[in-house]
């Protein structure tokens, strides 16, 4: 009975400030594959040091006032700077981050692209000189036929 | 045609080359050191951790400086911390003046350190670690001093509390101070 008692005072302690978020409560999950540890340059997930742990509290404080992943970034880059995320951010000159790569697989795709189209060219004129497609010239069938009749 | 269009593709592939060789370059020519002894100190402005208001480097200019970098994560900077306040209280009056530099923090944590160990020259903050990078801080704590010029007198790197570092710290405030 008291351990019933114990476990639904737990439920409702764990239970008040969930209900009480107006949005669906971020992740600590995904917050430390977006923050990266300022002294060991790794993800938070991936690292234990010191300053990655005061983080992850300050994040597991947030998250349970029911902050937002943006609210809680913000934070954390007004504290540690734009450097704190792992990715950079979609404005400003962080915005050449996203384009580069994009600009630059389509690029290259277009050199891709424009190289086949030359190279398939190239090899379209070439008409075999053989009789019925053999590609080969007169003489060297000529040649490569005696070279076989010398099996028969 | 085809050749020009070759040609311009081989100047676009060298100029591409050259490019990422000129960053290369740039990167190692622009990588942060450590100022030596002798070295002017790099130069920062930076904000106070308690209260409004910057503080610059130039404006300690022609006095002894001693430039402390800590974090509150940082387990050795707490048994530092009443060592450096001690001497502070000695050498405040010979016009030596204590600085302190948060680095890569959380600025409540780092007021909280502060109160904690009645901390009281001047704190400053630097969480994104950008001046922290130009003394080529690698794990703190690390301290230096400066002469009344500005220049490196002394960079410890580790605790002033170390049985090593003791007599180097006291030597080179006299000698910063002198």
């Amino acid at each position: 009975m008291l351990r019933l008692a114990a476990a639904m005072a737990a439920a409702l302690v764990f239970a008040a400030p969930a209900a009480a978020c107006a949005h669906p409560r971020t992740s600590m999950n995904y917050l430390q594959g977006q923050v990266m540890c300022p002294t060991c340059h790794t993800t938070l997930a991936m690292s234990d040091s010191p300053a990655a742990q005061r983080i992850r509290v300050f994040v597991a404080k947030r998250i349970a006032a029911c902050w937002t992943a943006e609210q809680i970034e913000s934070a954390l880059v007004a504290n540690y700077g734009q450097g704190i995320l792992a990715a950079p951010s979609h404005k400003g000159f962080d915005l050449l981050a996203w384009w580069l790569p994009i600009v630059g697989v389509l690029a290259g795709a277009i050199v891709l692209a424009f190289g086949v189209w030359r190279w398939s060219r190239r090899k379209e004129p070439e008409e075999p000189d053989g009789p019925a497609g053999s590609g080969l010239d007169e003489e060297t069938e000529r040649r490569l036929d005696d070279l076989l009749a010398r099996f028969d | 045609m085809t050749s020009r269009v070759k040609t311009a593709a081989q100047v676009l592939a060298l100029a591409c080359v050259a490019g990422l060789l000129a960053l290369l370059v740039w990167s190692v020519v622009h990588q942060e050191h450590a100022p030596g002894v002798g070295a002017t100190a790099p130069a920062f402005t930076l904000h106070r951790l308690e209260g409004p208001g910057k503080v610059s480097l130039a404006s300690y200019r022609g006095k002894p400086v001693v430039l402390n970098f800590w974090a509150s994560w940082c387990e050795p900077c707490k048994s530092e911390a009443a060592v450096l306040q001690r001497d502070w209280t000695t050498y405040r009056n010979r016009g030596v003046v204590f600085l302190g530099v948060d680095y890569h923090d959380l600025d409540s944590d780092a007021r909280r350190f502060v109160s904690a160990h009645a901390l009281t020259f001047p704190m400053l903050e630097d969480g994104s670690g950008t001046v922290t990078g130009r003394y080529g801080i690698s794990q703190v704590p690390e301290t230096y001093v400066l002469n009344r010029q500005g220049r490196v007198v002394a960079h410890l790197r580790g605790p002033i509390t170390d049985p090593g570092f003791a007599g180097q710290f006291q030597t080179a405030i006299a000698k910063a101070a002198a």
